[in-house]
């Protein structure tokens, strides 16, 4: 049972998965992955590197490194259009135009040799198409908008006379240049200092609530997560492990690896010198689907199916008791135990 | 303070570079003195630009100091040259960020672990080939892996081979500099629970520069706070957490979003404006004062006095005493982040 | 627009095309003993421009030589001098570029000032002075080459080992206080040279073709030894009566030119050609079917 599917979701995503190519090996970052996104949701994509989460979301738009060749399958619907199979250029109408991206690193994804004013009012004109004059005075207002200090000045600026900080904030005045229903944002705070990532969550707040635009935000930091998500969506291997609201994902989280991540956050009840909690072993190599549950190595609750049949995703991740799990043990249990597993 | 008991001192280090701005000079690290008694694990925490990693590198000779004097074991080390400077400094070891970087990709672990033996005149084949494989066992490595090269390896297990190349010259003293940021969330852990071994089972003093402060509270007794070059609060690591009373500091520890979606829903973020300032021109008087909250007028006038709030406790900051009078002594409840 | 992707798809094998004619020019360089058809200085007078024929391929000179031979002779003369003078101009500004990276501090600021004075003359006015202060000869060609070359590498040179020397993993070294011989000897060198000689490629056509021009001038590559610049100076008195012996030693430099510029050019941008071929694709492509097949 997948997450359930109404029409009125923004982001559909159904049985989607990415098979990748190389000259040595073909692989699989994204294995039959669904859900969705409604509008001006927040849904979070948490997992570690290799689990597939900024694949899942960039392949769709035909965001892969040059030379890399990926087939597609399975379903991704945005806005009521099918994104698999979608030409080049139709993809590229809607990247930066319905769906707005917000890349880790914003000074390798502005250009360096480009003002500031210019870069957010080219967005503007291309997807809204506004006059020369009319972009500017946008690029003027989206520079408000996303609260630079001094913002005529910015305009005029370059990206590397800008601080870390305020670069992000210009990535986000770009991706929001042209008013889009979606915003996908990959680890946006992640270069960031703590003092600094608090201001850039609380604009995405902001904008969020004034825009109604959905954002799923691509991430591994559960602080951020539950600062500013709606729903959570754990990715590992390639496949989601849990899938729900955001409370019920962090405070009783069920899948043993979402267990275990949450458990390995320091707290402040460990005494100083106290040893960390953590996950055993490592996780897997990006390689062909397992047949079986890829966490089952690692895995404290392991039985013997585990390892031969791969765990479905059961349950409703919708609001409802309970998140979508994927794991033999768990799903095996009355829903009554569940509560207090 | 008791000089006797220090293993490492750094005494009003300075630490500048040349500005990309013609004739202008970056104080990366300006006037900070610490210290380490041996085996204690002492944090030293900052955001990015802060000086922090100047610091560690100042430490281990990476960077050329202006001025100030480091000692270890009470020898001034800027008073030794060539290679006495390189065989009392070994001594100190660093743990670089990138596990991907600090290795040699073109030697096998073996090969890695052998030449820092050869480094410090262990020539005999089969005494080195013993001490790699209790290297590999100290970090929780198998032996097997002494045949691999560093592209085989993952971001964990490379970063342990990091740590048991330190090991090899027997340190005093480990400097490590965000010895997990680049690795996942499961592994973290694994490596942080070898360091506090590490430090238990070898009596190493460690200093951890990090920017991860739940990560710096549960692994050392004592931590520095850093803000543009200089020390601005230091205590216990216990106190700090419970009773910050440097501005910077309450906002830092405030910044850090909680995994508690219910905590987060009514948490409002600190009143911390704007990013951290260019190094090349701080500000007058206290650095901070751009950003702060509580900013007067007499922040600007001039360097605000350190102040001993308790014992082991300083801040620099003029109202640090109201802060720190103020401050509830119970546990700061918020962080817990990822 | 098909007409542009066809010519975009086309320039994409560029890289593919330089690296056989670099690879083709290395390899009649090396057995162009063997190689060549007919002694190349073997004149028969009695057949002076010949036209291409069963006999000779590609005709004979004005002396009645093979110029099939002499093409192929050329390009060992050609690769022998190109190397000589790359060698030496690489060891000299290998050195100095990695004493400079090493030690940096003044050093570094007298070795860099002294290798820019050197990048501010033009190669080959350089190559030209000193072979007119010390008259012309083979050595005096090559060292002069030499000369001219060594500050470009010491320049890049010294960009690679400052890039290496703040390499974490040099880095660690010098924190285990390992001695400067062998950070300098067991890793900055070596790893120096292999970037290095990556730059090295894009710069040995322009040797070739400087050894050419010095030759065309008669101030390099002395007769009676083939080589292209001199078969070009040979055959232009016959320009009109027998183009080809003067387009085809011109033809042939210029490939090998181009090819140098082509593959140095590529593989320092990290563009040599690896597409999936086909062949792999489908291969990885049927793997991924299987799976699906698999699956339940």
């Amino acid at each position: 049972m997948m997450a359930p599917e109404t029409s009125s979701d923004l982001l559909q995503v159904s049985h989607f998965s990415v098979d990748l190519y190389t000259a040595r090996a073909a692989l699989r970052p994204v294995d039959g992955v669904s859900y969705s996104v409604a509008p001006g949701e927040t849904l979070a994509i948490v997992g570690e590197s290799g689990s597939g989460k900024t694949v899942l979301n960039f392949a769709p738009l035909g965001l892969m490194p040059t030379g890399v060749v990926t087939d597609l399958s399975g379903s991704v619907l945005f806005d009521g259009q099918q994104l698999v199979g979608l030409p080049e250029p139709a993809l590229r109408r809607i990247r930066g135009g319905k769906i707005g991206t917000i890349f880790q690193d914003p000074m390798s994804a502005l250009n360096p040799a480009l003002r500031i004013g210019r870069q957010i009012a080219e967005v503007a004109e291309l997807h809204l198409g506004m006059t020369h004059a009319q972009a500017e005075a946008r690029a003027l207002d989206l520079l408000k908008l996303v609260r630079m200090s001094d913002p005529q000045a910015r305009l005029r600026q370059y990206p590397h006379e800008l601080s870390g900080g305020l670069r992000q904030r210009a990535m986000i005045a770009i991706a929001i240049a042209a008013e889009p229903r979606l915003l996908i944002a990959d680890e946006p705070t992640t270069a960031l200092d703590v003092t600094v990532q608090a201001q850039i969550i609380g604009l995405l707040k902001d904008l969020q609530r004034r825009l109604n635009t959905a954002i799923v935000l691509i991430t591994h930091d559960m602080g951020v997560v539950a600062s500013i998500a709606a729903r959570v969506a754990v990715m590992y291997a390639g496949r989601l492990a849990e899938y729900g609201p955001v409370e019920q994902v962090l405070l009783t989280p069920r899948h043993p690896y979402t267990r275990g991540l949450i458990a390995a956050l320091p707290s402040v009840d460990d005494a100083p010198g106290s040893p960390f909690r953590g996950l055993p072993g490592t996780p897997p190599v990006l390689g062909a689907p397992l047949p079986g549950c890829a966490f089952a190595p690692r895995c404290p609750q392991v039985i013997d199916i585990c390892a031969r049949q791969y765990p479905p995703l059961r349950g409703s991740g919708g609001p409802g008791p309970g998140a979508a799990v994927a794991c033999h043990v768990v799903n095996a249990r009355p829903s009554k135990e569940q509560a207090h597993a | 303070m008791h000089e006797a008991e220090d293993l490492l001192r750094v005494e009003n280090l300075v630490t500048r570079f040349k500005s990309v701005e013609r004739g202008k000079w970056v104080t990366a690290v300006d006037d900070v003195s610490i210290r380490l008694a041996p085996g204690e694990m002492v944090g030293l925490v900052g955001e990015s630009g802060c000086g922090k990693s100047t610091l560690g590198r100042s430490i281990v000779g990476l960077e050329r100091p202006q001025s100030g004097r480091i000692l270890l074991d009470g020898v001034d080390l800027s008073s030794l040259r060539g290679r006495a400077l390189r065989e009392t400094r070994r001594a100190i070891q660093y743990v670089f960020q990138d596990p991907y970087a600090s290795l040699n990709d073109r030697q096998t672990i073996g090969e890695t672990l052998t030449e820092a033996l050869i480094i410090i005149g262990m020539t005999d084949r089969e005494a080195q080939r013993r001490r790699v494989h209790t290297l590999l066992d100290q970090v929780g490595l198998p032996d097997a892996l002494a045949e691999r090269y560093p592209r085989e390896l993952s971001g964990g297990q490379r970063q342990r081979v990091a740590i048991a190349r330190s090991l090899a010259v027997e340190p005093r003293v480990l400097i490590c500099d965000e010895p997990v940021s680049a690795l996942d969330l499961s592994i973290r852990a694994q490596v942080m629970n070898l360091f506090l071994t590490l430090h238990k089972d070898l009596g190493v003093a460690c200093l951890f520069i990090a920017h991860d402060l739940a990560l710096v509270r549960q692994a050392t007794s004592r931590t520095y706070v850093m803000y543009l070059g200089k020390i601005v609060e230091d205590a216990s690591s216990a106190e700090l957490y419970a009773r910050p009373s440097h501005p910077y500091t309450q906002a830092l520890l405030g910044s850090i979003p909680s995994a508690d979606p219910r905590v987060e829903a009514h948490r409002e973020p600190p009143p911390i404006f704007g990013d951290i300032p260019s190094p090349t021109n701080p500000p007058s008087g206290c650095r901070f004062r751009t950003r702060c909250p509580r900013a007067m007028e007499v922040c600007a006038s001039g360097p605000p006095p350190r102040l001993a709030l308790a014992p082991r406790h300083h801040a620099s900051c003029v109202i640090a005493g109201d802060l720190y009078a103020h401050s509830h002594p119970e546990p700061h409840r918020l962080p817990m982040p990822a | 627009m098909r007409r542009l992707r066809d010519l975009f798809q086309a320039l994409a094998q560029l890289p593919r095309l330089a690296f056989l004619a670099v690879g083709l020019f290395v390899l009649l360089g090396v057995l162009a003993p063997w190689l060549a058809p007919y002694d190349p200085n073997a004149q028969d007078l009695l057949a002076t421009h010949a036209d291409p024929s069963w006999q000779h391929w590609l005709g004979t000179d004005h002396l009645g030589r093979d110029t099939l031979s002499r093409l192929i002779v050329s390009a060992r003369t050609s690769l022998v001098g190109m190397s000589l003078v790359l060698l030496i101009a690489l060891s000299v500004g290998i050195t100095i570029g990695t004493v400079a990276g090493y030690r940096r501090g003044w050093v570094e600021e007298v070795l860099m000032r002294i290798v820019d004075v050197g990048l501010a003359m033009p190669s080959l006015i350089v190559a030209l002075a000193v072979i007119g202060i010390f008259g012309t000869g083979y050595w005096n060609m090559i060292l002069a080459l030499a000369l001219a070359w060594w500050p470009g590498s010491a320049r890049i040179s010294r960009a690679v080992a400052v890039g290496v020397m703040n390499r974490p993993h040099i880095e660690s070294l010098r924190v285990l206080g390992a001695s400067p011989g062998r950070i300098y000897f067991h890793h900055l060198l070596p790893s120096t040279i292999g970037a290095v000689l990556v730059y090295a490629t894009a710069d040995a056509g322009a040797v070739a073709l400087s050894i050419a021009t010095l030759s065309f001038l008669g101030l390099g590559i002395q007769p009676p030894t083939p080589e292209w610049g001199q078969m070009l100076v040979d055959a232009l008195p016959y320009l009109e009566s027998a183009p080809w012996q003067v387009i085809l030693p011109g033809l042939v430099l210029t490939l090998v030119v181009i090819g140098f510029n082509l593959l140095g050019e590529s593989i320092a941008l990290n563009r040599v050609p690896t597409p999936l071929p086909r062949r792999i694709l489908l291969k990885r492509r049927a793997m991924a079917a299987d799976w699906r097949k698999a699956a339940p």
